[in-house]
């Protein structure tokens, strides 16, 4: 009797914890097949599900047995995560760290009830060999939305696989074969700080791509009165926000590329800063100043001329 | 008593796997129960979120959600699209300004297609519409960067519409400015957007602004707690305290509401007060917290000074992506200076991000 009472207790322990369990967040790697043939290509996606809670960022990492698999590209196209920390780059181990100013609890759609769990990334993988294995979530931290920054209860769920020469082979499409769409267009913006390259001008940039997801940014500066179309004259160099800029008057154009994983491109520019100096309508008031003051000056001399007159 | 509540016979030998399962079924039940009731105290706010409208492009006819259709450009220009010169066209029923010579910020490159006769779907355009305060300013925010602005009416209804928007997932958030200055906290949501479809998204209610007449209160005398929310609703304020304190009261015409909070019962020391909004069935999250101290003494707050938002790094009054660039910058590195080690615990990290992203103005 006294054993049962002891499996009783333990069972409600685990029932309570598996409750406690069932109302966090969880991070989710998932796939439309676990069974591959080799050789073939197959996509997995991680995936947060806010489970009615409020989440501003995330991180952590992605493994995978190298022996089995080859990493091919990760795609953040209509990304929840809206600016990156930490770009998830094709590396044996990726790290991927970033941020949802406002907060994430499920996405909304006209064509189903409540919130759904939105997409980080995705990850397109190359089956090398036979064998099984799992992709696996490590170091996951996902925060509360709450201010402080506060680390909510995360369930991890990791994407199991079996590579067999037995599968047939399917036909994997990959995201960046349908996308034609150009990155939104985006605004960039000039600024400095003590705090930083020893307050000089700095570029900040962000751009989103709903489809492939952005790849790259490229800079090119070019003095001169005129905005150029000829592109293809520029000089362009990999750039990453902030970038420092080499002209540190802010008399050149400033063009910045952003390219996706499709290769489609954006282009926009800001104009060189013009100094408050040189604005005409700074012209205008200064010239009706001007007019003001010697109206002013005449008005006092004829004043001050009847008067002399009246002694 | 309590035996006989849960019958502990259950537990007895001949009652098998069924007497086992009774106390942890029992307990679970009790927590679900418990954890939903806790998720339905913050779950009442309901946006809905419709497909209104379909728009063929290709047709030569500017639909709703068409900025254009193939030659059919409305009228628009370079020029009028805000360029020099050059010339403007029309792609997948959104405006196409690469072929114009100059602007704030042209656009360009590859991909695009549409066109050439075919059917494709149109331009992609989201439509929100809710309550702010009665000619309030309120600011749309997409993917976390200012999109659009608009003027609430005197009802505080208001209306924003999106277009040339790319299919996908976007984090939309919305805040409004009361007629004195103060700024509502970010309402954000996220949505899947179809293409070629107008989306509603109905129902937006934003928080009410808050504010107190005084930074320290004398214990026993009363503490003004105002602010603005749409005409004619139910305000209930909360005083976090050891104990935590309702209050309800009503907002005007104008939107205004004050209640004058006895602190007789709230304990010495530091507090806060926050307030959420109801009116015909709609529900507001809550207002961001405002904090007072209860004293021996009355110091009168300062009549709205700038306040420095946490996250405002380079305190232009907003937190946007230079705030988030200049933080970067200072990711992992050593000795990073106190403004963007916003927990103070000498180093930037996702923490330091989570509260930047909570503070978010766009």
């Amino acid at each position: 009797m006294k054993n049962k009472f002891k499996i009783i207790i333990l069972l409600s322990i685990f029932y309570f914890l598996f409750s406690l369990q069932a109302s966090a967040t969880s991070l989710n790697l998932v796939s439309q097949t676990n069974e591959i043939d080799i050789g073939s290509q197959f996509q997995v996606d991680l995936m947060l599900d806010a489970e009615g809670e409020d989440i501003n960022a995330i991180e952590g990492s992605i493994i995978f047995p190298k022996n089995l698999l080859e990493i091919k590209e990760i795609y953040t196209g209509s990304s929840i995560i809206k600016f990156w920390v930490e770009r998830p780059q094709m590396n044996a181990e990726i790290k991927f760290s970033g941020v949802i100013p406002g907060g994430f609890s499920g996405v909304l759609s006209p064509y189903y009830k409540g919130g759904r769990q939105g997409k980080v990334f995705s990850l397109i993988f190359a089956a090398k060999t036979e064998g099984v294995g799992n992709v696996a979530i490590k170091n996951a931290k996902v925060l509360l939305n709450d201010g402080q920054g506060t680390e909510a209860d995360v369930r991890i769920s990791n994407f199991q696989f079996l590579i067999s020469n037995q599968i047939p082979s399917s036909t994997f499409q990959a995201p960046s074969s349908k996308d034609t769409n150009p990155p939104e267009l985006f605004t960039p913006e000039i600024a400095r700080d003590p705090d930083i390259f020893n307050d000089k001008w700095f570029l900040v940039f962000a751009a989103q791509d709903k489809d492939s997801g952005v790849d790259y940014y490229e800079i090119a500066e070019k003095r001169g009165s005129n905005i150029t179309q000829n592109y293809a004259e520029l000089r362009w160099q990999a750039a990453e926000s902030p970038y420092l800029l080499e002209d540190q008057k802010l008399k050149s154009y400033t063009y910045v590329r952003v390219i996706d994983k499709a290769g489609n491109t954006r282009i926009v520019y800001l104009p060189p800063t013009v100094p408050w100096y040189k604005k005409w309508p700074v012209y205008i008031l200064v010239g009706l100043g001007l007019v003001v003051v010697l109206l002013l000056i005449r008005w006092l001399w004829r004043k001050s001329k009847s008067q002399k007159n009246l002694f | 008593m309590l035996k006989r509540i849960f019958n502990l016979q259950l537990l007895k030998k001949n009652n098998g796997i069924f007497g086992i399962l009774f106390f942890p079924v029992l307990l679970s039940t009790f927590y679900f129960l418990l954890s939903n009731s806790v998720f339905a105290d913050t779950g009442n706010i309901t946006l809905t979120v419709t497909v209104s409208a379909s728009a063929v492009c290709g047709n030569g006819v500017i639909d709703t959600g068409e900025q254009c259709d193939g030659s059919n450009l409305g009228g628009a220009t370079c020029v009028t699209r805000g360029n020099t010169g050059g010339t403007l066209s029309c792609s997948n029923c959104s405006y196409n300004e690469t072929g114009c010579t100059s602007g704030g910020g042209g656009g360009g490159g590859g991909g695009g297609g549409g066109g050439g006769g075919a059917i494709v779907p149109s331009g992609t355009t989201v439509i929100f519409s809710g309550r702010a305060y009665p000619k309030s300013s309120v600011t749309l925010l997409k993917d976390a960067q200012v999109a659009a602005s608009s003027v609430a009416g005197p009802d505080s209804n208001f209306s924003i519409t999106l277009g040339n928007l790319s299919a996908g997932s976007y984090i939309f958030s919305v805040y409004s400015e009361d007629k004195e200055g103060r700024r509502s906290s970010l309402f954000s949501f996220t949505v899947s957007v179809t293409a070629g479809v107008t989306t509603n998204v109905g129902g937006i209610f934003i928080a009410p602004t808050i504010a107190v007449d005084k930074s320290e209160v004398k214990k026993g005398d009363n503490l003004a707690i105002f602010g603005q929310s749409a005409p004619s609703s139910d305000i209930t304020i909360s005083v976090n305290s050891d104990e935590e304190f309702f209050a309800k009261t009503k907002s005007d015409g104008g939107g205004v509401y004050l209640y004058n909070f006895d602190t007789t019962p709230v304990d010495y020391g530091d507090h806060n007060a926050k307030s959420k909004a109801s009116l015909a069935g709609a529900l507001s999250s809550f207002s961001s917290a405002v904090s007072f101290k209860v004293g021996t003494q009355n110091i009168t707050a300062p009549k709205l000074v700038k306040k420095v938002l946490k996250g405002e790094v380079n305190n232009d009054g907003r937190v946007n992506l230079i705030d988030f660039s200049i933080a970067a910058y200072w990711y992992n590195r050593t000795s990073p200076p106190a403004k963007v080690d916003l927990n103070g615990d000498g180093k930037v990290n996702l923490i330091d991000f989570s509260i930047m992203a909570y503070y978010w103005t766009g």
